[in-house]
Formats: structure tokens, sequence, C-alpha cells
């Protein structure tokens, strides 16, 4: 083929050489005689071929040009704020330790940066009554799940989790209508079983969350809970509450950035940023995760711009991956949903990981132990570096 | 809030309710009535007692069931953040607050309005205006609380609504002569929105009393009522700093605020132009003016507008371009109020330099388009491609026809030749190489021999 | 850094003539179109076909160049393009060429099992939001390092799929055996490194294909090999900055992420170039359970997307492990200034009869499936009306949910004819146009709660009564 091309590029260049002074050239009575003519019609609309035209080997140079790549560093005006939750006993308390969540001053994970993060937190979802969980998640706690303080324990001690969301739900008076004072017990049942940081969620009914967490950031005073959630229809009482007994709040808006910051404004009415984490609302992996990622990464970058409205830090609750039918169907055509749930669960969560998520609520142990090996990785310095040999691989 | 104490529901579901004439207790206003109105004045603290409803003419239940009235709303407010300029913002909200109460239905607004009561709501319990008087008021001052005192006015008396009407309809007129009147220099601060961040994260308006937001929803003192309403809220005061170039429109204070808001991506705006730094836009816009470098001017479209402009692109395809919170020369979304603005793209010629827009836009500005430009500007009913345009603008000897520095080339012409020419001379290289991904024929001459009678050979110079 | 290009400089450097081949009436409306790549170049045949315009075209390219290049990859029947991205995030602008997959097969493979896992990949399909997803390239490695073995088993691929193809191996004699098999086509060569990369780049030249350089976890060196093959006259190049699972994924993804910063904000041309990843790496670990590497190909793979990957070499052709992956590709690049879409229409739910309720919602993928997880254990009607993508309120607001269309919606569906009343619930948003509706329609309109979540009670308290 490349034959051909010098064959033709010389008879254009001896052609535009005998060309050179002309401008208007008649000739009368002319023959052609051609050994060979080509051309060809196409059936398709063509597209030209990509490479330049007049390729050909120069010969040059020797050896390897070298070239340094240069570190493409940028500095920010600002950073993620750190929030710590949960206090020790020295501290008014009775966490063995506390959790320290963002502190970020770079976009997630550019090493180059120098960054060293705050290690990712990891959540384990626990409901005060039994719900329908998919199978997947259900085989690896059985009984537990019927009693919250035992399977909050079971995340713990057997999962390894950082801290614990207690999620309220029954006390939805659309559901069994809970009265505050049995939460506020069973909020006392599992801060006596588990000794880590805990989220207290309500159920997400505005007429009856602003009292219910009201009541549990009284019950927990001194423990520093995440109060889980305020939203731009109901936030001034969790606000209050939290700034009373000395909490965090959970700011949570549906994928709607400029609500966000809104919504953060009105609560840094009542608390610093020290005390606010973002929810920009995790939806699931195939149900408009992009929208999450995108609004997550713009919030980062905010919060680098030092953007105050958005210099919390955010966390994403990935037991909604689960909503996604590709992740708890039962379809032969779609593999085993043993493998197939977590991995959904997973790919969310390191997603958003990617994306600056610095707490993560989770639900299933395989997507849990996943993200903290990877987080480790991500943030291990000096590891060996091996390339691995994936071209030789003999048939898998 | 609650509203308890209200014999009706009140909420927002009740917003689109219709209220039929066979349920319809007493119509206020409508089509069939001469004279209506509504109206807000600002007042002193002073003037007003809070919460206070005055009736002048019979009450609700004073008439027959399926009377119609004449009647106006009249609305008094004082607060230390009121003011004049913010009257028609908040006359505005009464159109929802009505709709909100049950069995209560409000059309249009100003001297338009057309309200329906139901008799289900009559039998309820709500028999007086009183009742109405309180709902509105308690929302007016939960909603916005700026307003620190509030009372209301009820007229149902045919002379007293007449006589009140004609000073209505004079505070209405003031109203627009200032709002059109008002100029950029006279303004304090001008306002950003950042409302459409969501959808363009580089974007953000300012807007000034001269220049309206590209959606069309949000003047100048819009902005104002809502930053002073809503100082959490989206839209905020820009302060003007220094003014950099007034022809141009370009303020320190918008630049650094531009800066801020879009994350260092748009550093200088010029508020005049669409070239240059020009004002950016989201998706909302309701209009573009696109350049048509085939004769130098700049073609209107607006949202609505079905099919090819005169360009041979529809709205959405400009709109593309137009939108995502970028400065790109020739593209620039506007709003129609800002066509009728004394700066309208000034720095690019205003009207003069419009060569096409739509009919119905037309009809809508004729008003503001300068007296001697109205024949000359076509719209789709006159020409619908550039050729056709060309030929228009010239034969109306439309201003943009100076610009014009040369008449165009044939260049036409010049491109067959080439054409014509190529193949001939420049072997397979004219010829793209065949790849067998374009599949077809390969035509393979042996031993040939081709006569001529003429062949010429010509030089054709570089273009471009 | 500009994202987007400006349409008036396209403009300059057309032919200007308006002679229509392209298919748009005038040059203008061409340029415009050009500049937010929504048509190729190439359709100005004039441009490319006559002499005069060769500077121009020469400055066009250059300007319409994006950051990051885009190769095309062949097959007689099929073109994939690779790369082509013009910014860092997908917020500033969507991102063109989904990353392609390339399914791996060895050429020790028993052949059979090797072509079915070819037909497998080749013939892969998933259904998703009314799109068929599949799969793009096929990329063989040579194993046996026999130049005539690897020719024969990669001629037997090409005659079994539609699908381009890439060649794996470090031996130039091995790839020309290969690119001699798919005379015709463009196949991707993997690839240069700081050995072979002389004898490589005269295999790119001479057989006109797009050639990755790989060096891995070395920039300094991928970029002096770079530099290098481009003082050749190569352009057509991938990069492969090294993928390494475990504790190397700290600078595998590092790596990425400076690449694609340098390249988009930087502006370093040298590091222009489409990014390849290798999950398959995640084989190489001996001691692990094939459900093991398995998963972390799949994770690592969904990492290297998110991370600016525009290609990825891949071995498992499980559903499972490849699903996520898919599917975060299809998210990843939609348009974010476009609102996804479902289809508009009836939809049942349960087992609904002659006297269940009817509602109504948009076509915005978001708001119909929060809704539809609400309506799923009811026996109900659900009218999806298209507004165009957008969400209830901001259709109310923008005039894409009017009482006219939902009227529309009632006729064009026949729901008149499969239940015995006339009752819709309409979302809460929607309050305001509810009146209208009922004018509109004839039906009467209940309307529903703000949040799907409350429908239960509604219709529990407003349909059944």
């Amino acid at each position: 083929m490349a034959e051909e091309e010098r064959k033709r590029n010389t008879l254009d260049r001896g052609l535009l050489k005998w060309l050179e002074g002309v401008k208007n050239l008649e000739i009368e009575d002319v023959d052609f005689v051609i050994d060979r003519l080509e051309f060809t019609l196409p059936t398709q609309i063509f597209r030209p071929p990509l490479l330049p035209k007049e390729v050909l080997p120069t010969g040059k140079p020797k050896g390897i040009l070298t070239s340094e790549f240069s570190i493409p560093v940028d500095t920010y005006r600002g950073g993620v704020t750190e929030v710590v939750l949960g206090a020790t006993k020295s501290e008014g308390g009775t966490r063995s330790r506390t959790i320290t969540v963002g502190g970020s001053k770079t976009p997630a994970f550019y090493a180059f940066e120098d960054e060293k993060p705050n290690p990712p937190v990891i959540v384990g979802d626990v409901f005060d009554m039994k719900v329908s969980l998919p199978k997947p998640v259900r085989e690896h706690f059985g009984e537990v799940l019927e009693d919250p303080a035992e399977w909050a324990r079971v995340y713990v001690e057997k999962f390894d989790v950082d801290m614990i969301d207690l999620e309220l739900i029954s006390t939805d008076p659309l559901i069994n209508d809970t009265p505050i004072s049995e939460s506020a017990k069973l909020v006392e049942e599992v801060l006596q079983a588990v000794d880590v940081p805990i989220v207290i969620g309500g159920s997400g009914s505005p007429k009856k969350d602003g009292d219910l967490l009201s009541k549990m950031a009284e019950v927990a005073e001194g423990e520093r809970v995440l109060l889980s959630s305020a939203t731009p229809d109901l936030y001034k009482p969790i606000a209050e509450a939290a700034k009373k007994h000395d909490h965090s709040v959970l700011s949570w808006t549906s994928l709607d950035i400029n609500q966000q910051k809104e919504l953060n404004r009105n609560l840094l009415e009542y608390l610093p940023k020290e005390r606010i984490i973002i929810d920009p609302t995790s939806a699931a992996l195939g149900y408009g995760i992009e929208y999450a990622f995108t609004i997550m990464e713009r919030m980062r970058l905010s919060a680098l711009w030092a953007d105050e409205e958005l210099q919390m830090p955010m966390a994403a609750a990935t037991s909604n991956s689960w909503a996604a039918r590709e992740a708890w169907r039962k379809d032969h055509d779609l593999g085993p949903r043993n493998l197939r749930g977590p991995l959904w669960e997973t790919t969310s969560a390191l997603t958003f990981l990617l994306a600056g998520v610095d707490m993560f609520i989770m639900l299933h142990p395989a997507a849990i132990r996943t993200v903290k090996e990877v987080a480790g990785w991500l943030m291990k310095e000096n590891a060996e570096k091996t390339q691995k040999n994936w071209l030789d691989l003999e048939a898998v | 809030m609650s509203f308890e104490d209200i014999p009706v529901d009140v909420g927002v579901i009740y917003e689109g309710e219709r209220i039929r004439w066979p349920n319809t207790y007493v119509e206020l206003g409508g089509p069939r009535i001469e004279y209506k109105f509504e109206i807000v004045k600002s007042r002193d603290m002073s003037e007003i007692e809070d919460g206070k409803v005055t009736i002048i003419g019979p009450d609700i239940t004073d008439v027959e069931a399926g009377t119609s009235l004449p009647f106006g709303m009249y609305i008094e407010v004082a607060g230390k953040e009121v003011e004049a300029d913010l009257e028609g913002v908040i006359e505005r909200r009464l159109h929802e607050y009505c709709n909100f109460i049950q069995g209560f239905m409000h059309i249009n607004q100003r001297y338009d309005i057309h309200l329906r009561l139901s008799k289900a709501s009559v039998k309820k319990g709500m028999n007086s205006y009183k009742l109405i008087g309180k709902v509105i008021m308690r929302l007016y001052k939960t909603d916005m609380p700026l307003i620190e005192k509030i009372q209301m006015t009820f007229i149902t008396d045919p002379e007293k609504v007449k006589e009140m009407h004609a000073e209505a309809v004079e505070i209405y007129n003031a109203r627009d002569a200032r709002a059109r009147g008002m100029k950029d220099d006279e303004a304090d601060v001008f306002y950003g929105c950042a409302l459409c961040q969501s959808f363009a994260p580089t974007h953000v308006c300012t807007i000034t009393p001269q220049r309206y937001a590209n959606c069309g929803a949000i003047s100048w003192f819009d902005g104002r009522a809502a930053a002073r309403i809503d100082p959490k809220g989206p839209i905020f005061a820009v302060e003007k700093d220094e003014c950099l170039d007034e022809w141009k429109g370009e303020y320190s204070g918008v630049n650094e605020m531009s800066k801020e808001k879009t994350l260092g991506e748009v550093k200088r705006v010029w508020l005049y132009t669409a070239f240059g730094y020009p004002h950016t836009s989201c998706g909302c816009f309701e209009a573009i003016a696109f350049y048509v470098p085939e004769v130098d001017g700049l073609g209107i479209v607006d949202r609505d507008f079905k099919g090819k402009t005169v360009n041979g692109l529809p709205f959405s395809t400009m709109a593309d371009t137009t939108a995502g919170g970028t400065q790109v020369d020739g593209f620039h979304g506007l709003s129609i109020e800002y066509m009728r603005s004394p700066k309208f793209l000034q720095v690019d010629g205003g009207w003069d330099r419009i060569v096409w827009l739509p009919k119905k836009i037309k009809d809508r500005l004729i008003d503001f388009i300068p007296e001697d430009l109205v024949d000359k500007i076509p719209t789709e009913e006159a020409v619908t491609n550039v050729q056709g345009l060309k030929a228009y603008l010239e034969d109306q000897q439309h201003p943009v026809v100076d610009r014009w520095k040369a008449p165009p080339e044939a260049a036409p012409e010049e491109a067959v030749e080439a054409m014509e020419e190529a193949p001939e001379f420049s072997t397979l290289a004219a010829f793209p190489r065949l790849s067998a991904t374009a599949g077809g024929f390969k035509f393979t001459f042996e031993n040939v021999r081709i006569h001529a009678d003429r062949v010429r050979i010509q030089r054709v110079e570089k273009q471009g | 850094m500009s994202k987007k290009t400006s349409p008036l400089d396209v403009f300059n450097l057309l032919p200007k003539t308006n002679c229509g081949k392209c298919g748009e009436d005038t040059c203008f409306a061409f340029a415009t179109k050009v500049a937010d790549r929504k048509v190729d170049l190439e359709l100005c045949t004039p441009l490319f076909e006559e002499k005069n315009y060769k500077e121009n075209l020469g400055n066009l390219e250059v300007l319409l160049r994006p950051a990051v290049r885009e190769i095309r990859l062949r097959s007689t029947g099929e073109e994939v393009r690779i790369g082509g991205k013009t910014v860092m995030f997908r917020h500033e602008f969507r991102y063109d060429n989904p990353t392609s997959i390339a399914i791996s097969v060895s050429d020790t493979m028993p052949e059979d099992e090797m072509l079915l896992k070819v037909k497998k990949a080749s013939e892969w399909g998933y259904r998703y939001i009314g799109m068929d997803l599949s799969l793009d390239l096929i990329a063989v490695r040579s194993n046996s390092n026999d130049p005539m073995q690897f020719r024969d088993r990669v001629k037997k691929i090409s005659d079994n799929t539609q699908m381009p193809m890439m060649l794996c191996s470090f031996s130039p004699e091995v790839i020309e055996q290969g690119l001699l098999a798919l005379e015709g086509e463009t196949p991707l060569i993997y690839a240069a490194n700081r050995e072979n990369w002389k004898e490589m780049s005269q295999l790119s030249i001479k057989y006109g294909c797009p050639l990755v350089v790989s060096a891995p976890n070395d920039l300094d060196q991928l970029r002096s090999l770079t530099a290098s093959l481009m003082e050749e006259g190569i352009e057509n190049l991938v990069l492969d900055p090294g993928t390494m699972p475990d504790e190397g994924l700290r600078d595998t993804i590092n790596n990425f992420t400076m690449l694609r910063r340098s390249a988009t904000r930087k502006e370093d041309d040298l590091s222009g170039f489409p990014l390849l990843g290798a999950p398959i790496s995640a084989w190489c670990e001996e001691d692990e359970e094939p459900e093991i590497k398995a998963w972390k190909e799949s994770y690592i793979a969904s990492m290297l997307m998110s991370r600016y990957a525009d290609i990825l070499i891949i071995n498992s052709i499980e559903m499972w492990s490849l699903l996520p992956i898919v599917i975060w590709r299809t998210n990843i690049y939609t348009d974010p200034v476009k609102p996804v879409m479902v289809e508009p229409g009836l939809r049942k739910y349960g087992d609904p009869g002659r006297d269940s309720p009817v509602l109504y919602t948009t076509n915005f993928a978001l708001t119909f499936y929060t809704v539809q997880e609400d309506f799923k254990d009811l026996d109900c009607y659900l009218l999806v009306i298209d507004t165009e993508g957008i969400s209830v309120e901001s259709a109310v607001a923008g005039g894409k949910l009017t009482a006219e269309k939902v009227a529309e919606a009632i006729k064009e569906t026949g729901i008149e004819d499969m239940v015995d009343h006339r009752k819709i619930v309409s979302p809460g948003l929607a309050a305001r146009i509810s009146g209208e509706t009922e004018m509109e329609s004839g039906w009467d309109v209940i309307v529903g709660p703000k949040d799907s979540a409350g429908i239960k009670t509604l219709l529990d308290k407003k349909f059944y009564q």
C-alpha cells in the first residue's frame, strides 16, 4: 500500500514541478497514453483516512527523544472542612474513639498534589424494624435483622464498620407510628451495644422528624451524633437540636446543587460548617447515578474554590444502589445475584469515592470490605509498584 | 402557619382549581364587568393598622348567589425594607394566594382580574371578605418577612370601584414607565441570579434595569425583591464597583462576581454585546441573536418559532451552541424584554444590526423598533434564506449594508471550476484512496489512450 | 482552555460557498454543527477534495482537534471511535465516544473456545432505557509468540466477527502477521515500548494503523516514547500508562488523572491522546478465585472509566461482572444538559381492573423511576406524559406539561376504554393545571401528593373513598 502511495506522490510532485511557473496553460490535440488507470466508485459515504497523507519514515530520530513529564499541580484557595463525630469519655461521651470526616485539600485521591486525606468513613445501615432487604444482604445477617442492637453489633464486630446509622423508619406515622419514647429507648440500647459513633436517622416524615430528632438529640447528648436529616422542608428544629445538644447535621437535598447551597446557607445560621455533612442523594447505578456523580464532583471543586456553602464533607447512602432491579432481581441471564448485587453496590460506592464522597452508608459486607480495601490502597504511599504482565496471561 | 380558623382548606393543591358558573356563588370582575383591579401600595408604618380588613360595598353573602360584581382589591404594606419599587412583585403574589383558598379562583392580573367563589365554600362558612383577607395577609407575612404590617380593602361598590380603578391604572402606567425608564447607571446595585446553575455550572445572569434576565422571568425589580425576601436564595445583589466601560457595559464588580460564581470560567462580561465577552446563557433563554456572516448582521429567533430560520438552522440547533454557560461569539441568549431596552445590543449597533426576526416577535416589539427600520427588517414571510436576505437588505437599504466592504465574490463559480479540473490532473491523489471500508467498485483500465481536443491547466490561488 | 469551538472561527476557514454538499443550507449552519461536534467535518467534501483548501483544512483540523485526539478503528463493516474528549469533567461538556470495551482472547486458547468467546462478545447485548447496549472490540493476545499461529487465529476471529480488533504483542514479527491477516481493516496495535518502538512505528506507518504506547508506571518514559513516535510522523497514538491492581491502584489512578489534566487543562499535546486501561491485569494474581478476579476486574474497569479511560481491555465476559461497567458507561456518557427520558405511554402495575386508579407523571427518567417504585405494589394505570424529559415542576413552569398534553395522552392511550370511572390523579406539583386539565379532558382531577411516597394514603382518602 505504501508503495502505491509513494508512486502517487512522486507523480504528483513531478507534475507540480512541471507546472511551477504556470498560470494558464492550454494544450490542444493531446493524447494520454497510460499503462494502467484505476479509479473507484464508493458505495458508501467515504471518510478520508486519518493518517497524514504523506507520512514517510523520515529515518530520524535515532534514539528516544527524552521528554520529562511535568506534574500538573494546581493550587486551591479552600478545601473540605473536617467534621468530628463521636466523643470519648474524656470528651463527655462513651465512644471508644472519634471519627474525623472530610478535610481534603485537593480533588479526590490526587496523590500527585500531595493529598493526605482522612480515610473514608464506612457506616453500617441499620433499620429499627424488619424491612425487605434483598437476599444477598439478608444471608449475611440472618436473625439479627429483627434486633437493631444486635444488627449493629454484627456490623461492628464482624464487618468492621466505623459507624452505625440507626434509621428510625418505624416512627413514620404512615408506617408504625412508633412513639418517640420507644425510639429513645432503642437509641440508648444501640449506644450500649456498640462503641462506635452513630448516625440517628428519622423516617423522612416532615410531620414527625422534627420532634423525633430533637428528642433523640437530647437522649444522645454528649455522644456527638450525626442527625439525619435536615431537608429544605424541615430543618429548623433539627438544626436547633444539633446546636443545643452539640451534634452534627446531615444536610439532604435531591440532586439539586442550588437547593443544596440554600439549605446549607440556612443551616449555617445555626451551626458552623464543622458540624454539617452534605447528602446530595446518591441515585442508584443505572437510575440517575450520573447526576449524583457530577453534583459531587462539582461540590468538591466548589469547596476547593472556597465556596463556603459547599465546603462540608459529603455522604452517600449506597444502600440506595439496591433499588436497581439489576442488583436484586433473580434472573438467570444476568448471572448469580449474590455476586451481581454486591458488585452493584461496590461499583456505586467506588464511583462516589472518586467523586469526593467521604462517608458511605452501606449494606452489603462484600461492598464494605472492597471499599475499605480500595481506599486503603489508594492512600498507601510508597507501595510496591508491580506492573502485571497481563499480555502473557494464559487463557483464563 | 395554620388555617384552622378558616372554614375551608388552604393549600398548594388548590392552585389550579376552576370554578364553573353553576357552582359560582359570586363572580368578581371578569369579562362581563368593566371595572376591576388589584393593587398593592407601599405605605409608612404609621399609616397601616396591621391585619385590618375594610369592605366597601356588599359583603359576600349580602348578594344573591350567581351575581357578578365590579371588584377591587387594595392592599397596603409597610416595612423597613418595603419600598415602592417592590409593589409590582408583591402584587404578583395575589394570584397564587387567592388560588390557594379552596373554592376561590383567581385569573389574570391588574385590571383584567377574574375571580369566583364557589357555593360549596360559602356553604362551609366563607361568607365574608374578612376571611379571605385573613388568609391572604397571613400568607404574605409568612412568605415575605419584609412585610411588617399589612391591611386590605375589598371594594364591591360600583362607584368606588370605578373611581379607584382610574387611580390604579395611573399607578400601573407610572410603574411601567419607571421600569422602562430606569437606567443602568441609576441603579445602586445589580442583581445576580444563579438559579440555572444546576444545569449550567458556569453560568450566572447579571440583571440590570436595562438588561432583563435571559429567561424573561426576572426584572431588576424582581431581583431586588427576591434578594430582600430570600437573602439566602439564589438571587443576590451584585456591587457594580468600578465602571470600566460604560458603552460595552463592563463593571469590575460584575467581573468579580462572575469569576467567583463560575469557578473562574467567566472572568469578564460586557453586558450590551454579543461579541467579545458576551453575557452567557444557561438553557432557558427566550430568544437567540445569531450572527449571519453573509450579511454581517444579527438574526433573532425565539423559542416558539418552528422550523428553519434564515440561516437554515432551527432554534433548537442554535440553542445548543448558545447554551451551557460559555462565551461564544455570535450566539447570544436574550429575553424579549431586553429587546425593548434602549441598550439592546448597543455595542453591535442595536436594531440597526438586526437583519431578520420572526413575525410574531416583530409584532410584539413593533413599538420599540425604530420606525425607519420596521420595513427594512424582514421576517419569515419575506425572506427564508441567506440569498434572499441579502437581496432584501440591499433593496431596502438596511443600515447593515453600509458595513459590507465589497460585494461578495463569485465564489461559487470558482469552486465549480476547481472541481472540474482536479480529477483530470491530480491522478489518484485527488480521488480518496480507496479503503476497503468504503466498499464499492474499482475500475481498472489498462493500456489507455485518452484523446483530448483541449486541455486547460489553470493556477487557482489559495482561498481563505 | 476552551471547551467550545466558536462557530465563527470554523466558518472563516470553510469554503463559504454555501454549495450545500454537506447537507446544510449555508456554510455557517454547517460551521455551527461542526463546532458543536454534531457532524463530522468530512461532510464538507470540497474541503477535502480541493487542493486550494488544503491550508484551511489543516487549520481546521488543528482548531477542531479535541484536547484528547480521536482515533478510529475499523473492521470491514464497522468503525469504532476512541478518545476525542474536549474537557476533563463531564459537567463542562458532554463526553463523546463512550469508552470502548475490548474483550480479550488468547491465540493459545483452544480454537473453538476462542471462537465461542468471540461470538459471545459480538452478540452480547442488554436493553436499557430504549437503548441496545453492546461491546466494541476484540483484543487478541499472542501467548504463542508464533507469528503464523497468530496470523491464523486473527484471521479466524476476523471471519467470525464484525468488531474491529486489537492486536496484542510486543513482537513486531507477530504483529506484522496479524496486520497482514487484517488487510483492509484498521486494528489497534498493542504496543510500542522502549525496546520495540522503532519497529512498531514502521508497522504503524506501513499499515496505517493506530499504535498504543506503553510505559508501565513511568510517565517520563511514556512521554519520551510519544515524542519519538510523533517525530516519526505518527499521530494516531493511544497511551498505556499501566494498570496495576491492588496497591498499584494509587499510581494507576494518579497517572490517568495527571495525563488527562495535562491534556485538557495544561494544553500539553504529548498527553493529548486516548488512555488505555487494562483491568484484565486483575487476572494476574495467582492465588485468587476466578470470582474474585472478575470482581476486581469489574470495579477497576468502572473506576478507570470514571477517571478518563477511553478504552478498556477486559477478560471476563460474565454478565454479572460486565453489566455494572456497561451501565456506568452509558450513564457517564449521557449529555449532562439533556435529560434522560423514558418512553411515554401507558404503564400497568399489578393487575388493574376497570375501577383501578389512573395516575399520570412525566417521562423524565428520574421522576419515572422514583414514582414507579411507589406504584409497583398497587394495581393501577400510569400515564407517562412526554415532557421531553423535563421533571414535573419545571415542565409545568416551562409549559411542557399542559392540560392539553394530559388530555391528549388520555385519548391516545385508550385508557377511557379500560376503566369505568373518569378520575385521574395528578402529581402534586401539577396542581396549577388541575382545573384546566379537567376542562380539557372532561375527567376529574385529584391532585396527588408532592412526593409519590404518599400515594397510597391519598388513594385511600380520595380515590377508593
